[in-house]
């Protein structure tokens, strides 16, 4: 399945689809990697990089969890007997070609691609708690894929905090938990698309086990 | 006797003004729901190529969408042209994702995301209750005329489209996301479109394709305890689950609500250790706000005006 990969597609667009094509561009794993650099200098040829570049926060998370062993599809397979598999055959009874990949708790092993958006900067905190008076401040994002797209954060009443040390700790601590609930929001728009939008129970969909 | 027949004539124009009027009026409300109505049936139904700028912020992407029948099943691909590689593919209900560095998945989907709002190929009357559909004017896109239909929200709490659709064929040619006060979102922008009398050959190959295996969620066995005393009009809740997110495996309990074009997710965790902001929006309109409601946490995040979300974070309750 990994041969199936973006050559097939570009070349496909291009009406040039043929099997020895097809096989020779999916083996060449060099230029996978070449993709990233590539678009990197470019960005910076036309000035177009964002003013911090933090390109190792995304890959390392994108690889942390690429190599989470457990969650990857393939491994999920040998985990058929846990319990929840009953109750995930039960959900899709007529697809009887199907991956159980989530467990219960279970964590989202596909969503690495789902536009992650790296806040790399979060400033101008309140330093007092009278009326936040400060414009909105901006911060620097970078998605995995794609380019920078620039957030802006409205600042309540921001707690304080003394020590600059633990400052900067929560900091980080928040632009982790900020970039998690988004991306995990962008992963549901893709997971619960099917989601049946007819459903004319407010409540029901809750109560329901 | 001429002053009666004064009276008559001038009843008679009056009835015949009215009578051009309201059938006038009452035809316009019908035929914006029409409009949408033909474009939700257009695009399913018609074999197309569009190519595509889509505009979010600074951020421009341009992508290819191909639509068409085989075998009478629905296939559709879509790619994105710029930057790292990344399409998706569809076939009836199940929708492929093909990106850069990752293996290939599947999920059941009717819509490939990430195009056009799911909204616009669903059923239109599932949008009415939070918005409403005028009809605007006629105007020249990608060298062919068209009709705009505007979606105005009926509150403060979501934003509006505007959708410029196709005389012809009444597919889509441009969409405006817009705030109250008219600034743009997002938009995207058909520079081409093909209309095909069969499907391409690529979408015959699509459907040839032997694509991963559908991923499926557990569904879950725990009731959720959490309630909503307030949802703005049209808002429904479409699913709930436990999961844990991704990069800080933090343990949530999730809820997805969906007014049939606006979706938002509802987090509800444990107190973090450090406080999220309680209001944060991206310039493409994507917010997300943070209550503390007792013990637990309630983040909301999606693409709609961040005083929706704080007051639905808010709205959480235990049953």
């Amino acid at each position: 399945m990994d041969k199936l990969g973006q050559e097939w597609v570009s070349a496909a667009v291009d009406g040039e689809v043929d099997n020895n094509t097809l096989a020779e561009l999916a083996n060449d794993i060099d230029s996978h990697e070449k993709w990233r650099d590539y678009q990197i200098i470019g960005d910076a040829m036309r000035n177009e990089l964002p003013s911090v570049l933090n390109i190792d926060l995304s890959m390392s998370i994108a690889e942390a969890i690429a190599q989470e062993p457990c969650h990857h599809m393939a491994d999920v397979k040998t985990e058929q007997i846990d319990r929840n598999v009953s109750a995930a055959n039960q959900s899709s009874k007529q697809q009887s070609k199907v991956v159980p990949l989530f467990k219960q708790f279970g964590q989202y092993a596909i969503a690495a691609s789902v536009a992650l958006v790296v806040v790399v900067s979060v400033d101008n905190y309140n330093q007092s708690n009278t009326v936040d008076t400060s414009p909105l401040s901006v911060l620097n994002t970078r998605p995995l894929v794609g380019s920078v797209s620039p957030v802006s954060l409205q600042t309540g009443s921001m707690q304080q905090s003394s020590a600059s040390a633990s400052k900067n700790d929560q900091v980080a601590d928040q632009r982790l938990r900020i970039n998690a609930y988004i991306q995990d929001h962008q992963l549901q728009q893709r997971l619960n698309s099917d989601m049946n939008i007819d459903d004319n129970s407010q409540t029901e969909a809750i109560q329901s086990q | 006797m001429s002053s009666i027949l004064n009276r008559v004539n001038v009843r008679i124009l009056g009835l015949a003004l009215l009578a051009m009027m309201f059938p006038a009026l009452a035809q316009d409300e019908v035929s914006a729901k029409a409009w949408l109505e033909n474009m939700s049936q257009a695009l399913h139904e018609k074999e197309y190529k569009i190519s595509v700028i889509q505009l979010q912020a600074e951020h421009i992407s341009p992508l290819v969408y191909i639509h068409g029948k085989v075998d009478a099943k629905e296939v559709a691909f879509l790619e994105y042209l710029n930057g790292p590689p990344q399409s998706a593919v569809r076939v009836d209900n199940t929708v492929s994702f093909i990106e850069y560095k990752q293996a290939p998945y599947s999920v059941n989907a009717k819509r490939i995301p990430g195009v056009l709002p799911a909204g616009f190929a669903g059923d239109i009357s599932r949008l009415e209750s939070g918005y409403q559909f005028v009809l605007g004017g006629r105007s020249r896109l990608a060298g062919r005329p068209s009709q705009l239909v505007r979606l105005i929200p009926k509150d403060d709490f979501r934003f509006g489209y505007q959708i410029w659709l196709d005389m012809e064929t009444a597919l889509p040619l441009r969409y405006d996301l817009m705030t109250k006060d008219k600034q743009l979102l997002e938009q995207l922008l058909v520079v081409e479109l093909l209309v095909l009398d069969k499907a391409p050959a690529i979408l015959i190959e699509a459907k040839k394709q032997e694509w991963p295996a559908v991923v499926v969620q557990a569904q879950s066995t725990k009731k959720t305890q959490w309630d909503f005393s307030w949802l703005p009009q049209g808002f429904r809740v479409q699913t709930n689950d436990q999961h844990r997110l991704m990069g800080n495996n933090e343990t949530v309990e999730y809820i997805a609500l969906s007014d049939g074009l606006a979706n938002i997710s509802v987090y509800i965790s444990k107190v973090g250790d450090s406080p999220l902001p309680e209001g944060l929006v991206t310039r493409n309109g994507l917010g997300l706000s943070a209550e503390v409601v007792g013990n637990v946490e309630v983040v909301a995040v999606g693409k709609v005006p961040t005083e929706t979300l704080t007051r639905i974070a808010k709205s959480v309750v235990i049953k």
